[in-house]
C-alpha cells in the first residue's frame, strides 16, 4: 500500500525509455493502480493482445554429440497480470524456457515477444529471480542489491534508495537494510531477490523455481507473501516449477511439459480453486499430479505444502 | 572425582592446568610470553657461552642499533629505497597481469599462454633473473626492477584469471538480466566478485616481491651501489657492525609484518566483511 503510494509521483518516464522494449502506456497504468485486484479483467484495451507470445518455440543445447532439443514446440499465450506457472518433469526444458524468455539463450526455432518485441538479449523489463541463493551480490548490502539495478538504469541515487527501501518494506525486510547477503537466511535472500526484481518494475516477473531450495514452512510463507505482493504490484509472472502445490497456489493457469522434447500436455486453469483443503483445490491437484505420473514423473509431494 | 586422584598423578594434574591456563589467556598475551622467552634465551646464550661479539651480539645491543639507525636516517633511507623499488616492480608487474589476464580471459590463445608462462617461469626463484637482468639493464635500479616485476607478475595474473573464471555464473547472469553490459559488467560485477583471488594473488606477489628484493639488492650491494636494506645488510657485514646486520634483519622482519596486516585489513574490510571469504587467523591483528 505504501509502496504504491511512494511510487506513484515516480517520473517513471525516464526510466522507461533507458529499458528498450518497455511498453509505455502500460507502464503507467500499472503504476496508477491501487491494490488488491490483481486478476485479469478483459475490460482494459491494452489487455487485449498478450503481453507474451511464445510461438512455436524449439529450444536445446549445442552439445558435443550434437543437438540436443529440450523444448520440441511449444505455444502459449500470457495475459497481462496473469500469473502463469510451468510445471514438467525433470529436464522437460522448463528452466530453459525461462532463460529463452530472458533473453539468456536463443530459440532455435519460433519466436518469443514481449509486448510486441521480439525478445532478443536480457533486460530489466524481465526481471528474473533464481532458485540459487547466491544470486545477490555479496559485496552489497540488502538496500544495496536493490537499488544498484535501479542506478544502472539511469534512476538517480535518491529515487533508487527511495524506491529500494520501499520494496524492501514490502518484502518484510525494513530491518536488514544494511545487512550484506551472507548474514541472511536463505528465505531472506530470496525475499531480496523478489524485491530487486520487482524494483525494476518489469513488464514480466520471471521466476525460476525460486523457493525450490528452502524448507517447506519457509517456502510456504514465502509462497503467501508473493501472492499478497503480486496483487499489490499487479505484476505479469512466469513462475517455473516442479511442485503441483506451489504451482495450485501461486498460479492462475498451469502449463503442463512433457517429456523433453517437450510439447505442451495441457494448459490447466487453476485460477478460483480456493485453499488447499477445497474440492476444487483437491480436484485439480488430482488431475495435474495424472498428468505428470503419465510422464513417468515421481509424484510423491503429499500435504508437504499446505 | 577431583579429591579421588592418587599423589602419583597430582603434579600431572597441576601442570594439564597449568596447561590450560596458557591456552585460555588471550593470543596477544601467549605471543608476548613466548617472545620474551625467545629473547631471554638469546641473552642467556650470550651470558653464558660468550659468543665472539662480531658473531652475535645481544638483544638489547641490537635494540639500540635499529633505534639508532632510525634515528640518523639509514635504516629509514634504506628502507624507503627498498619499498619505492618493491612499488615501482609491484605496479609493472600489476599492470602486466592485468594485461595477460584480460588476454587469457577474451583469448583461447592467452589463456594457454599464461598457463604455459607461469607454469614455467612460476618456478623459478625471482632472484635467479638478476644476473640476466643486470646483463640486459647493467648496474642499476631498473635491474632490480625488472626482476621484482617478473617475480610479482605470475602470482598475480594466474590468481586474477583464476578469479574471472570461477565468477559465479548466477552472479553475471542477474547483472546480464538487469542491463549491464561491456566494461561496466566487468568493473561493477566481475571485478568485485574477482576480488578474492585478486587480493590474495596481490599477497602473494607482494611476499614474493619482498623476499626477492633483499636478495637481489644483497647481490647488487655486492656489486657496489648504494641503496636498500640488503645493501645495507651486506655493508654492516662488511664494515663488521654485527649489531647493525642484526637490526636490519629485525627491520626486514617488522616490515613484512606490517604489510602483512595491511592486505589482512584489506581482506577483512572486504572479502571477509561481504562473507566471500573466511577471515585469515593472525596472532597481531585481533579478529572483528
Amino acid at each position: 500500500m505504501s509502496v504504491i503510494r511512494h511510487r506513484s509521483p515516480l517520473p517513471s518516464r525516464d526510466r522507461m525509455s533507458l529499458s528498450r522494449s518497455r511498453a509505455p502506456n502500460r507502464r503507467r497504468g500499472l503504476l496508477g493502480r491501487r491494490d488488491g485486484d490483481a486478476r485479469p479483467e478483459a475490460s482494459g484495451s491494452d489487455l487485449r493482445t498478450p503481453l507474451l507470445e511464445v510461438e512455436r518455440v524449439r529450444l536445446g543445447y549445442w552439445l558435443p554429440g550434437g543437438f540436443s532439443e529440450a523444448v520440441a514446440d511449444v505455444s502459449f499465450d500470457v495475459k497481462s497480470r496473469e500469473k502463469i506457472v510451468v510445471i514438467g518433469p525433470s529436464g522437460c526444458g522448463k528452466s530453459t524456457l525461462l532463460k529463452a524468455i530472458a533473453g539468456f539463450i536463443a530459440p532455435a526455432g519460433g519466436s518469443i515477444r514481449l509486448a510486441g518485441r521480439e525478445t532478443l538479449s536480457p533486460g530489466p523489463d524481465r526481471a528474473v529471480v533464481f532458485q540459487e541463493f547466491d544470486q545477490l551480490f555479496p559485496w552489497r548490502t540488502v538496500l544495496g542489491n536493490v537499488a544498484y539495478p535501479l542506478r544502472v538504469n539511469g534512476v538517480s541515487r535518491r529515487e533508487a534508495t527511495t524506491t529500494a527501501r520501499s520494496f524492501l518494506e514490502l518484502t518484510g525486510l525494513g530491518g536488514a537494510l544494511d545487512r550484506y547477503p551472507h548474514q541472511l537466511s536463505g528465505g531472506m535472500k530470496q525475499r531480496v531477490a523478489i524485491a530487486r526484481a520487482l524494483a525494476l518494475e518489469p513488464l514480466l516477473l520471471l521466476m525460476d523455481e525460486p523457493f525450490g531450495s528452502l524448507d517447506a514452512l519457509t517456502r510456504a510463507r514465502l509462497q503467501r507473501e508473493l501472492n499478497e505482493i503480486v496483487a499489490r504490484t499487479s505484476v505479469t509472472v512466469f513462475f517455473v516449477t516442479h511442485s503441483i502445490d506451489e504451482a495450485l497456489v501461486v498460479g492462475d493457469r498451469v502449463v503442463v511439459l512433457g517429456n523433453a522434447p517437450s510439447t505442451i500436455k495441457e494448459v490447466v486453469d487453476v485460477r478460483d480453486v480456493g485453499t488447499p483443503d477445497s474440492p476444487a483445490y483437491a480436484e485439480r491437484r488430482r488431475h495435474l499430479r495424472r498428468l505428470l505420473a503419465a510422464e513417468g514423473e515421481e509424484v510423491d509431494e503429499d500435504a508437504v505444502f499446505v | 572425582m577431583q579429591s579421588s586422584s592418587s599423589a602419583v598423578t597430582a603434579p600431572r594434574m597441576q601442570w594439564r592446568r597449568r596447561v590450560a591456563i596458557y591456552g585460555r589467556l588471550p593470543v596477544a598475551i601467549r605471543w608476548v610470553l613466548l617472545l620474551a622467552m625467545l629473547i631471554g634465551l638469546w641473552q642467556a646464550y650470550i651470558q653464558w657461552k660468550h659468543p665472539n661479539p662480531l658473531q652475535f651480539v645481544t638483544p638489547a645491543d641490537t635494540a639500540r642499533a635499529f633505534v639508532d639507525g632510525w634515528q640518523d636516517g639509514s635504516l629509514a633511507s634504506a628502507t624507503q629505497a627498498t619499498l619505492r623499488l618493491l612499488g615501482i616492480g609491484m605496479a609493472i608487474g600489476t599492470g602486466m597481469a592485468i594485461l595477460l589476464t584480460a588476454f587469457a580471459t577474451f583469448t583461447r590463445v592467452g589463456d594457454d599462454l599464461l598457463g604455459l608462462l607461469t607454469a614455467m617461469i612460476n618456478p623459478l626463484p625471482g632472484v635467479a633473473i638478476l644476473p640476466l637482468a643486470l646483463l640486459w639493464f647493467g648496474l642499476n635500479e631498473r635491474a632490480i626492477i625488472f626482476v621484482i616485476a617478473n617475480a610479482v607478475t605470475w602470482p598475480i595474473a594466474i590468481n586474477l584469471s583464476t578469479g574471472f573464471k570461477t565468477v559465479n555464473p548466477t552472479i553475471v547472469a542477474v547483472a546480464r538480466n538487469v542491463g549491464l553490459r561491456g566494461v561496466r559488467l566487468v568493473t561493477d560485477v566481475l571485478a568485485p566478485a574477482a576480488l578474492p583471488h585478486a587480493v590474495s594473488g596481490l599477497r602473494t606477489a607482494w611476499a614474493f616481491g619482498w623476499r626477492t628484493i633483499v636478495a637481489a639488492e644483497l647481490v647488487f650491494g655486492v656489486a657496489g651501489d648504494k641503496g636498500g636494506l640488503g645493501w645495507l645488510l651486506n655493508d654492516a657485514r662488511f664494515n663488521l657492525e654485527t649489531e647493525r646486520v642484526f637490526a636490519a634483519l629485525v627491520n626486514i622482519m617488522l616490515i613484512g609484518i606490517a604489510l602483512d596486516i595491511v592486505f589482512l585489513l584489506v581482506e577483512r574490510w572486504t572479502v571477509v566483511r561481504w562473507g566471500m571469504k573466511t577471515a585469515r587467523r593472525s596472532l597481531l591483528v585481533p579478529p572483528g
